[in-house]
């Protein structure tokens, strides 16, 4: 056994640390609340460095990387809150699965994809131009309106989609709709790990320098402990999310029970990392000023998408009982 | 990243399966503290010894096996898969004999190294007393020089564990009340059989004893029985706390009530259960799943990093705080389950879940409280500051003592 990243992970990781830092962040993601209309980095840039094909074979113009490579990478991107999401270049990447040109398309950003769920809002739908959905048991491909509400999350590029022209790329669709559903629980567990670690990084920033009473809040335990757990929580969802993207590869009869694992811990991790954040920094910590708001946005929408904690907890137990 | 065995793994699963299979009349089942007699205890250990499965990790001039963590990972899982009990040397060759390694004289390591892992003797670790549990460093147990340079011990130690059927044990004691707390220490290994030492067992909240008072009136201890330098006996100490660490909750082992018992119970009862009662409790059997399998893949990277040579660092606490959290609400879940028979101590049906219900409280306190824990980690993982302490610089006998 030998449950830890290798080199190149670890460098893909940097690289891809420092490119999402250098190109999105609390910035962007307060611009866009804002009204402003720029996803940063936006798809052109995330595909120029090809993160949008990780999981696409070469032979379709991608890196043919594993699921646990693209994870590193959305933990970054999660990070930085980046947008459009990592969670739509897994789940697409399966879905359109011996589809060359569209794969292509996904690869270089010429198209905009985003992942439908019936009249469920999607992520990336708001930018997007090309839609994957189920109609009955056959995925379909095709054009779409979108209606985006007042979002809470303005990076996720949520809006519901009523799809308007679209072929059948695949009858009997089903399983691989599934499978492509769980490359996205796993990308957005990641992407929630990279969120609540910045979390953590800023509660525990502050606490190191804020002082009160004579002494910086962090040496107090009442200060100390929560972020401790947050800290366990974001290590525990880090063992998850890795666990899950090499079972997606490598154990797909134990991929489910990990993939839900991941997502029901990363809402979880993701609301007590940005509520912590928030009760850390204390009166300036509830302002529209302070970026802490923008890391507990991304969890209070990340945590009901794809299936809520509930659900995932369903998922979980059921697997369990019928394991026994 | 690979979670399946290496070849070599597979083949080393396959040879303790069936060391196992082929002794299992010799090995004690269950529990560590369960009715098997201590001769039993240390007959299971010595079999297992013999088959090359005790000190995997240790140096092969010690006795050991000179193997990997991995391989002592395989070992404890094929013990569980079996039911063969842990050994009763767990405290000695997970704590004591490794403290021994690092500070022991030659002659000790020849002396009791071997004898430990065939569980010719059983070991202790006095550490804890009455007014020093997570402030250690305040313990007051003496040892004054005699005028022949051996020692004499005078003191009270308290929760510990095994102590009743141990033959030697590491004790720390305070040599020079002058110095500040973490200077005046020096540690010893203490015969129990001595004159002079006496062991109360205690019973707990559980009803069992698996703990002690152990009393030291003029106790001698030869100075060669010394760990370390004298006043040197916190350092020591560090060695042993920091194999504790893995020992507990740190290795990818579940605590409490496995989960296929835990699943078994609600499967067996749901048919009987109204569909809201199932609702509760499958969301409950789901929290306490991913919170198991989230401790248990922290507590595999730990392992793999031990296996690289990595020093087992302070995250390693993570594991136990979290796996008594999902120890406890497993053991909660499993109570609840029995309805009115989790009013009572044990359920109609033998189910084990009340006696782990009141067996957990004291998991949260043992090996480093789950407070002290986080300052461990907030302070050494974090980089947070210490708490304001006032206690450190100045002299022990001149400080506050609670």
């Amino acid at each position: 056994m030998n449950f830890d990243l290798d080199e190149g992970q670890l460098d893909f990781a940097s690289m891809a640390k420092k490119f999402f830092s250098a190109n999105a962040g609390p910035g962007a993601a307060r611009a866009l609340l804002d009204g402003g209309t720029d996803y940063k980095p936006g798809l052109k840039q995330i595909a120029e460095l090809g993160f949008y094909g990780i999981t696409v074979p070469e032979s379709a113009g991608g890196i043919g990387q594993s699921m646990l490579d693209l994870a590193v990478v959305a933990e970054q991107a999660g990070h930085a809150l980046a947008s459009p999401s990592m969670v739509t270049a897994a789940r697409a990447a399966v879905l359109l699965d011996g589809q060359d040109e569209l794969l292509a398309a996904l690869v270089d950003g010429s198209k905009r994809f985003a992942v439908v769920d019936g009249a469920a809002p999607s992520i990336d739908a708001a930018y997007a131009d090309t839609f994957l959905a189920m109609d009955g048991t056959s995925l379909v491909v095709g054009s779409g309106s979108v209606q985006a509400g007042e979002a809470i999350d303005p990076t996720r590029g949520l809006a519901t989609v009523i799809l308007e022209e679209t072929t059948v790329l695949r009858e009997d669709a089903v399983a691989l709709w599934d499978r492509a559903r769980l490359a996205a629980l796993i990308a957005m567990a990641a992407e929630d790990l990279g969120m609540a670690s910045a979390a953590l990084e800023m509660g525990v920033d502050y606490a190191n320098t804020r002082e009160v009473f004579g002494r910086k809040i962090g040496s107090y335990q009442a200060v100390k402990h929560p972020l401790v757990d947050v800290y366990v929580g974001v290590e525990q969802l880090r063992s998850l999310v890795w666990w899950a993207a090499w079972t997606f590869d490598n154990d797909p009869a134990e991929a489910q029970l990990a993939a839900s694992a991941a997502k029901a811990q990363a809402a979880q991790v993701g609301e007590l990392a940005t509520e912590t954040l928030i009760q850390v920094h204390g009166g300036i910590g509830f302002t529209w000023e302070h970026d802490a708001h923008l890391f507990w946005r991304r969890a209070k929408v990340d945590r009901l998408l794809l299936g809520d904690a509930t659900e995932h907890f369903d998922r979980v137990a059921e697997l369990t009982l019928e394991a026994v | 990243m690979d979670f399946d065995d290496t070849p070599e793994e597979a083949q080393y699963r396959t040879r303790v399966r069936e060391y196992l299979k082929d002794h299992r009349d010799d090995l004690v089942s269950g529990g560590r503290y369960g009715d098997a007699t201590k001769q039993d205890m240390q007959h299971s250990q010595a079999v297992l010894f013999d088959g090359g499965f005790m000190g995997i990790g240790w140096p092969k001039e010690f006795g050991g096996q000179g193997g990997t963590p991995i391989q002592q990972a395989i070992v404890s899982q094929e013990s569980a898969r079996a039911g063969v009990a842990g050994p009763i040397n767990s405290i000695g060759m997970g704590m004591c004999g490794p403290t021994v390694i690092a500070h022991g004289s030659a002659e000790q390591h020849e002396r009791y190294l071997k004898r430990l892992l065939r569980a010719d003797d059983v070991w202790c670790q006095l550490f804890s007393e009455p007014a020093s549990g997570s402030d250690l460093a305040a313990l007051r147990t003496s040892a004054v020089r005699e005028a022949d340079g051996n020692w004499r011990i005078n003191g009270q130690k308290v929760w510990t564990t095994g102590a009743q059927f141990s033959d030697y044990g590491i004790v720390l004691t305070r040599t020079d009340p002058s110095m500040p707390k973490h200077k005046g220490l020096t540690m010893f290994v203490v015969d129990m059989h001595a004159p002079g030492v006496t062991v109360r067992p205690l019973k707990q909240m559980s009803g069992r004893s698996q703990f002690n008072e152990v009393y030291f009136d003029d106790v001698i201890i030869d100075d060669a029985e010394r760990l370390g330098e004298v006043n040197d006996g916190w350092r020591v100490a560090l060695t042993t706390l920091m194999n504790e660490r893995v020992n507990v909750g740190g290795g990818g082992s579940d605590l409490g009530i496995g989960l296929d018992v835990l699943a078994g119970e609600l499967k067996r009862r749901m048919g009987d259960l109204p569909e809201s009662r199932k609702v509760l409790y499958k969301q409950d059997l789901g929290k306490v799943v991913v919170d198991t399998l989230a401790t248990r893949y922290t507590g595999f990277r730990v392992l793999s990093k031990i296996s690289k040579g990595e020093a087992p660092g302070p995250e390693a606490s993570a594991g136990k705080l979290s796996g008594t959290r999902a120890a406890k609400n497993g053991a909660d879940l499993g109570v609840r389950m029995q309805g009115n028979d989790g009013l009572f101590a044990s359920a109609t049906d033998g189910a084990d879940f009340q006696q782990t219900q009141a067996q957990l409280p004291g998991l949260a306190i043992a090996g480093g409280t789950n407070e002290v824990l986080r300052n461990i980690i907030g302070e050494r993982v974090l980089g947070l500051p210490p708490d304001m302490r006032n206690d450190k610089a100045k002299p022990f006998s001149e400080g506050v003592r609670s």
